[in-house]
């Protein structure tokens, strides 16, 4: 039987609070002496990042593993190596957690490199500017990083996709800060990281706005160290005091002095436990503060490395790695002891149970009103406990007291089996995750799968996943890329050899995803996989099996299937990807390839040809000249050159762009009437040249219309000008009339109006001569033309006119009674009404 | 016809919750603009100031950080905040400004924070084009996903501009992508569309595309209604533009649908002078009222007011969709009422009497409000319907569409050419003639083509040739030259489709001022090809006969056992029993069953008996008009158990057509600098 639970349990605050130190690993002489070396630790049970601290001397023959000055050793917290990086570039100022593992590495230059814990990385660079000035430190939060540039100034970079660093608010230092720590954004209320750093006696908290002066006066501090909620702050100062305050500096909640811990040298860490305890660390001793200022003292053989965990600190020292945390309150009732808690009556219930003594029956009697809590505390302190014996014994109690209950919904009780079988299969030391409930709860089962994964725990993880019910998606992409990295096929095995390989991998990952359900895999992504170690055959006939052309087309753009790409870009129907591949095209070929990969496309490819136009019309003419010209597009040719020829001012070129289009179009022998058009432009536009020369440049007719052209002869009294345009330019007679008569009574050239509808039979009547006269307000000027026009409108006409007399008189000559009345109705005043009963009467 | 109401027949079951939809939009824009921290000057794509109106206001920008805003456009930009915000279409102008505005910055040594948001998303092209100006390391772009906007309870628009050209002319279908991915997300919301039947080859496209991101849309974790066939939603019905291209080109004669032909409306919003929409300060109605000059000319120089035309204008929701014939006799109706109740109001004697009154003296004053400005707009129509041009086109649209004495109508329009008609006018009722009459003859054509081009300037040839070119093909002569004819569509059968659909309806005008027995009530006689198209799947009797008239005689024979009058909405069941006129009109026929898949339960089995209200789906990829909502709206009405929610690329009328295929941008307004929503 492991040891009672209580056994590692201490009491803090006249005994209310206890804080228990679990034992989670025994690592003896697994990790390095913690002394000489650079550690970062990753949150919720993660790997340690170590790295030789290059300021401290090393004996030398000492039994260490022989590292070299830039290599990175990852450790598991069971103390199993689980990576070693060597680093080629320059000075590592800082190494760091993702919240998804990865581990960060940022160097003097700026640059940096997100790691995955099978060794691969992505290397991005905070821009030049970082690289001239020079990063001198930087903070490593889990979703981006804060750099502290040599000019003092901080550049934020958020995710770990390379996005482009944001430059903060310049708090102006005068020299690096003494320490500096972030809150990351999802801490803050603004949602926006923050900096708090310490410089002279105060803390400045800069933000990519501004940058405010907390007024302290009790620094420089050596640390600053924000809880895991952000909500409060640890600071120790050059006195070695430890000062706690909440984060909006205004309150502070407790001071202490560290001086009064008989420890020896300096303080290595100040580290949160939980969100209300803090550690801090000497060479070999931990000394934890709680709320009140009370301590508890943890002493080690060596010098030890602590990680804050949201509900605990995790500790690793030469022999032990341990966890710290607050006793939990389930845990708490049951084992405290003298617990009266319903719960620990349960517990001791069910014990009694165990041991058939009939205490069981008189105890659960007791507790009836409060048995269903019991059970809820027992289960939850299971998942508390470390050890499976605990963990069972308080799960019998609870099915214990379960079987006293009349309505019980058992939801609870399995889930919380699942995970504890869950849980204790990573915590495991071969897998090495000490993950505690409250964090796994926190950080979703679908986290541990892609820990797992991320280690090439496969099998754990698909096991797992299946275990709770998930998809298998993520771990059965995972593991083929690392198949694929695997089974690189041997250099001897020659050319067959490797097809036959390609062949199987392939057969081998479609069969074991349509096996276990991994329909919505992308096979786009495992083929990029098989790409990129240069498995183009492989790569290919994954790609087969993927649905998504979306997916599919950047791999096949870095394959250099160009054609395909365009294809399947075309089919997905996503206009944005055919231009991605169109662009790339560009790019990648000569001009002349390029255009026959699209003409030779056919109409499979029209809607790509047709992309790249609009896109060459606005913003590379040239190239879709040349497109039209390559492939024989007259029309196009000359609509373009026509649109080019509207953009111009010049008149020269303007007629040898029109001219351009005339030949174009003459070219195709279906476009003979618009051949025939341009001619006619370019004459006219030679015309108007001269007309313009007539009219000594004062009257500008280049660009008009043959319309606009002859209004502008006759408004200038060029009319002899305005007939040869209609000559030259066969405008029919119907239109010319139209257009002259509108013009003359425009500039009220009612002499010249009439001459002009003397000069011959009006081609379009007389009748818009009157129309036109009145609308444009020339009612008297209009009578005469009635005269003209068809005898049966006339009476409406002249009343038109407001001329009601001659509008009767026409009506009595016809003897058109009805009208007349219809003219009486409508007349508008009674002189005239009366004038016209007269001529009604008359004709009777 | 007591149906006629709208407020009391489809008040109480609206066909579903577009508010979502505007919701949605907002909080997309809310998280955007808080995105970037501090103070911004927000740098707007002016045409996207219309649709962003309709899901959000001015004041809650302004509560979300953004201190100032400025239109997109040429020239240098100057700006207080240090964070400067961008927000448009992927448009390759835009970013030229866009980088030409930056490289001023960085010349001026002004240092600004710049984030692009891109409507709807980001582009390849935008990224390329800024990095061959030089500037895309000083740009982070995002996007601003704003699909589908209410634009009213049952329409909602993407309210894109140039859908039709970009597609028909260009060929450039980014629309239909951006389509499929709105309707997923309308999946998403409401879950799958349990039938899909649709009209034309891009609709075919849109279908395709639909059924292939919706697989796509599946795979990463997806909201349970992309599983599931919707309870709400019946089918989506898709058509095409190209389909029913007669419709867009008539004149039309609804009271929204003339005051978008005669004024134009632009994101629900219409420019009136600004007397008529402001609350009366003096006289001024009478004044204005005064001066119906012919030309609009005096009334352009007058000071223009943006209003909203929606439905929460109850008068105008009233009068929308009457033909304009009728508009007139409901106002008076209207103005009647409320001087009863204004007459009813000053009897009020005793105290509670009084305080009645008083609380409903609000709702007469806006009601007054509303009553002026509609009368007003009326009375500016009315010229405008008055003059030859107008009358004459409407002579001739109604002649080409009983396919009467054809040549005499072409001649009609050389004779409109010949006294300077606008272009747009001309052009469209050449293309309806080309239209209903399978091409025109060949000479007349060139010789109208010689007409366009002497009168208008030969600068309209590229449009004379992208109308006659094939995707678009509505300007063609006859017979069509030998090389072409290969490629080219084959011919739109109008004649037959007035025969099988039956289009024309002979209605005396009077009985048409009376009721509006069918959809063609929103063309006087003629109903639209689209809508008809619907019919043939929702409301099949509908197509054969008037629903209203049988209505009657239902009505007479049996008044007591069916005292609603409307008959149940029948179960969709794809084309079936118009396969074969479906079959004649060019482009591809859909009609797809998506399928409910893995988590669902048995999906309702397709043909089950309606008891609730379901919603259909109709989809116009390309634009509708006006008048198809209103005439949408009244199939709508006639049944029981069946709403239509109207969804749309943007809305259409013949002059944003071919304006659009002119290449001819209207900017409303962008004078100033300043921009507001």
């Amino acid at each position: 039987m492991p040891d009672h639970p209580t056994a590692s349990w201490q009491a803090m605050q006249d005994g209310n609070v206890f804080y228990r130190r679990q034992q989670l690993y025994s690592v003896s002489g697994k990790f390095p002496d913690f002394a000489d070396y650079i550690m970062a630790g990753c949150r919720y049970g993660g790997p340690i990042a170590v790295m030789r601290d290059t300021t401290k001397l090393v004996a030398l023959g000492r039994a260490t593993p022989a590292f070299g000055k830039s290599q990175i050793q990852v450790y598991s917290p069971a103390g199993e190596g689980l990576l070693m990086i060597s680093w080629d570039q320059g000075k590592i100022i800082r190494v760091g957690w993702t919240a998804d593992e990865s581990l960060v590495v940022i160097n003097e230059e700026g640059t940096y490199r997100v790691y995955d814990l099978q060794g691969d990385y992505q290397q991005y660079s905070l821009g030049s500017d970082a690289a001239e000035m020079g990063v001198i430190d930087a903070r490593i939060h889990e979703d981006g990083l804060v750099a502290l540039t040599g000019s003092l100034t901080f550049l934020e970079v958020k995710g770990w996709k390379g996005t482009r660093p944001l430059t903060l608010a310049n708090p102006g230092l005068p020299e690096p800060p003494h320490s500096w720590a972030i809150i990351p954004p999802d801490l803050n209320i603004s949602r926006h990281v923050e900096v708090l750093l310490s410089s002279e006696g105060t803390i400045f908290s800069v933000d990519n706005l501004e940058s405010v002066d907390q007024r302290l006066s009790q620094g420089p501090f050596t640390h600053i160290s924000p809880a895991p909620n952000g909500k409060t702050l640890a600071l120790l100062t050059f006195s070695e005091t430890l000062l706690v305050i909440s984060t909006d500096f205004q309150r502070q909640i407790t001071e202490f002095d560290t001086r009064t811990v008989s420890a020896e040298g300096q303080i290595q860490q100040v580290e949160w436990c939980g969100n209300d305890a803090i550690l801090v660390t000497w060479s070999s001793v931990a000394v934890l503060v709680g709320p009140f200022a009370d301590t508890l003292e943890y002493f080690y053989s060596g010098s030890l490395f602590a990680v804050t965990e949201p509900d605990g600190v995790r500790v690793m020292g030469p022999d032990v790695c341990d966890l710290i945390q607050k006793v939990p309150a389930s845990v708490l009732a049951i084992f405290r002891p003298g617990s009266t808690a319903p719960a620990a009556i349960l517990y001791d219930a069910w014990q009694s149970f165990t041991e058939r003594s009939p205490k069981a029956d008189e105890s659960i009697r007791n507790i009836r009103p409060d048995l269903a809590i019991a059970v809820d505390q027992c289960i939850d302190a299971a998942g508390q406990e470390w050890e499976p014996y605990w963990q069972r014994s308080l799960l019998n109690a609870a099915k214990f007291g379960r079987g006293f209950l009349d309505f019980y919904n058992p939801t609870d009780f399995i889930n919380m089996g699942q995970t504890l079988k869950v849980l204790n299969a990573v915590r495991y030391y071969e897998i090495g995750i000490p993950l505690t409930y409250a964090q796994y709860i926190y950080t979703l089962p679908s986290y541990i799968i892609t820990r797992l994964t991320s280690r090439n725990m496969h099998l754990l993880a698909l096991r797992i996943s299946n275990f709770l019910g998930m998809k298998p998606d993520h771990v059965l992409k995972h593991w083929a890329s690392a198949k694929i990295l695997r089974t690189k096929p041997s250099a001897v095995a020659g050319s067959d050899g490797e097809l036959g390989g390609d062949e199987e991998v392939c057969k081998l990952i479609v069969d074991n995803f349509k096996k276990l359900g991994g329909a919505d895999v992308s096979y786009a992504e495992i083929a990029k996989r098989a790409w990129e170690v240069g498995r183009t055959g492989l790569a290919t006939k994954l790609l087969d099996h993927e649905s998504n052309a979306s997916d599919q087309v950047p791999l096949l753009l870095t394959m250099k299937e160009d054609r395909l790409a365009l294809e399947k870009a075309v089919d997905s129907g996503d206009t944005d990807l055919v231009y991605h591949v169109l662009l790339h095209l560009h790019q990648q070929l000569t001009l002349g390839s390029f255009f026959r990969l699209i003409e030779d496309g056919g109409s499979r490819l029209a809607p790509a040809s047709k992309l790249l136009q609009v896109y060459a019309r606005e913003q590379n003419r040239d190239m879709l000249r040349d497109f039209y010209y390559s492939d024989d597009r007259r029309v196009e040719s000359a609509v373009l050159a026509l649109d080019e020829c509207s953009r111009m001012t010049d008149p020269n070129s303007k007629t040898t762009s029109v001219k351009a289009a005339q030949k174009f179009f003459s070219e195709d022998k279906d476009r003979g009437f618009e051949a025939k058009m341009m001619d006619e432009y370019a004459r006219l536009l030679t015309f108007q040249q001269q007309l313009e020369k007539e009219g000594d440049g004062k009257i500008s007719f280049f660009g008009l219309s043959i319309n606009e052209t002859i209004r502008t002869c006759l408004l200038n009294g060029m009319s002899k000008r305005a007939d040869k345009t209609k000559a030259d330019f066969k405008v029919p007679d119907k239109r010319f009339w139209y257009l002259k008569m509108a013009t003359l009574i425009e500039i009220r050239d009612f002499e010249g109006l009439d001459a002009f509808s003397k000069s011959k039979r009006s081609p379009i009547g007389y009748e818009p001569f009157v129309h036109c006269l009145i609308e444009n307000g020339h009612p008297k000027e209009a009578v005469p033309y009635v005269a003209r026009c068809d005898s049966p409108k006339r009476a409406d006409l002249y009343a038109e006119c407001n001329e009601w007399r001659l509008a009767a008189k026409e009506c009595k000559e016809r003897g058109d009674k009805a009208k007349l009345e219809a003219l009486r109705k409508k007349c508008p005043d009674s002189l005239m009404q009366r004038e016209i009963d007269q001529i009604a009467s008359s004709m009777k | 016809m007591a149906s006629r109401d709208p407020a009391s027949s489809e008040g109480t079951d609206a066909p579903l919750d577009t508010n979502l939809l505007k919701e949605i939009a907002r909080k997309a824009l809310v998280d955007s603009l808080n995105s970037v921290n501090g103070a911004k000057t927000l740098v707007l794509d002016p045409s996207l100031a219309g649709p962003l109106g309709l899901v959000t206001e001015v004041a809650l920008l302004k509560h979300h950080g953004v201190d100032k805003m400025f239109w997109l456009e040429a020239g240098p930009l100057t700006s207080t905040t240090s964070n400067i915000i961008y927000l448009c279409r992927p448009l390759i102008k835009h970013v030229k400004f866009i980088a030409e505005q930056i490289k001023r910055h960085a010349k001026d040594a002004a240092k600004h924070t710049y984030t692009l948001l891109l409507v709807p998303r980001a582009s390849t092209l935008v990224t390329r084009i800024l990095e061959e100006e030089g500037v895309l390391g000083d740009v982070s772009i995002s996007s601003y996903n704003l699909q589908f906007i209410p634009i009213e309870e049952d329409v909602v628009s993407l309210e894109y501009e140039s859908v039709f050209k970009d597609i028909w002319v260009d060929g450039d279908e980014t629309a239909i992508y951006d389509s499929a991915q709105a309707l997923i997300t309308l999946q998403k919301l409401y879950g799958l569309f349990p039938r899909v039947i649709g009209k034309g080859d891009k609709a075919a496209r849109l279908t395709a595309l639909l059924t292939s991101s919706l697989a796509q849309a599946r795979t990463s974790s997806a909201p349970d209604t992309l599983f599931q066939s919707s309870d709400k939603i019946d089918a989506l019905i898709v058509l095409d533009r190209r389909v029913d291209m007669i419709t867009p080109l008539l004149t039309q004669l609804t009271y929204e649908g003339l005051i978008d032909e005669l004024i134009s409306i632009k994101n629900s919003h219409v420019e009136l002078p600004t007397s008529l929409v402001s609350p009366p300060t003096a006289e001024t109605t009478g004044l204005a009222a005064a001066t119906p000059s012919t030309s609009s000319g005096t009334l352009r120089k007058e000071n223009k007011k943006k209003y909203h035309l929606s439905s929460s204008d109850t008068l105008f929701g009233e009068l929308r969709d009457l033909n304009f014939s009728a508009v007139g006799r409901r106002l008076n109706k209207v103005a009647r009422r409320l001087e009863d109740d204004y007459k009813a109001s000053r009897q009020a004697k005793t105290i509670p009497q009084l305080r009645d009154v008083v609380g409903k003296l609000g709702g007469l004053q806006s009601e007054h409000q509303a009553l002026r400005l509609h009368t007003g707009l009326s009375e500016l129509l009315v010229p405008m319907t008055r003059t030859d041009h107008f009358n004459k086109s409407l002579e001739i649209q109604q002649d080409l569409l009983a396919s009467y004495n054809v040549s005499e109508q072409i001649s009609a329009i050389e004779d409109l050419i010949a006294q300077g008609a606008e272009i747009e006018l001309v052009t469209r009722l050449l293309c309806l003639a080309s239209i209903t009459g399978g091409g025109i003859k060949a000479k007349t054509l060139d010789n109208i083509k010689r007409e366009i081009l002497q009168t208008y300037g030969y600068h309209n040839l590229p449009m004379l040739l992208s109308l006659a070119s094939p995707p678009l093909a509505i300007l063609l002569p006859n017979p069509l030259p030998a090389s072409a004819s290969a490629t080219t569509l084959p011919k739109y059968p109008y004649t037959s489709l007035r025969k099988s659909l039956r289009l024309l309806i002979d209605d005396n005008p009077e009985a048409l001022d009376e009721v509006e027995n069918d959809i063609s009530f929103v063309y006087s006689g003629y109903a639209p090809i689209s809508i008809r198209l619907v019919q043939c799947v929702a409301q099949r009797g509908g197509v054969l006969s008037n629903p209203a008239d049988r209505d009657k005689a239902v009505r007479q024979g049996d008044n007591s056992t069916i005292p609603e009058g409307k008959v149940q909405a029948h179960a969709i069941n794809g084309w079936k029993g118009f396969e074969d006129v479906i079959a004649t009109i060019p482009g591809e026929t859909v009609d797809v069953i998506q399928q409910g898949v893995g988590r669902s339960s048995a999906s309702p089995p397709l043909g089950r008996p309606m008891e609730n209200t379901i919603t259909t789906v109709v989809f116009f990829l390309g634009g509708c008009t006006y008048t198809e909502i209103a005439a949408l709206r009244w199939v709508g009405r006639q049944n029981r158990g069946r709403k239509f929610l109207i969804a749309t690329t943007g809305i259409v009328s013949a002059s944003s057509i071919i304006d659009g295929i002119a290449g001819i941008r209207k900017t409303g307004g962008s004078s100033s600098k300043d921009a507001g929503i």
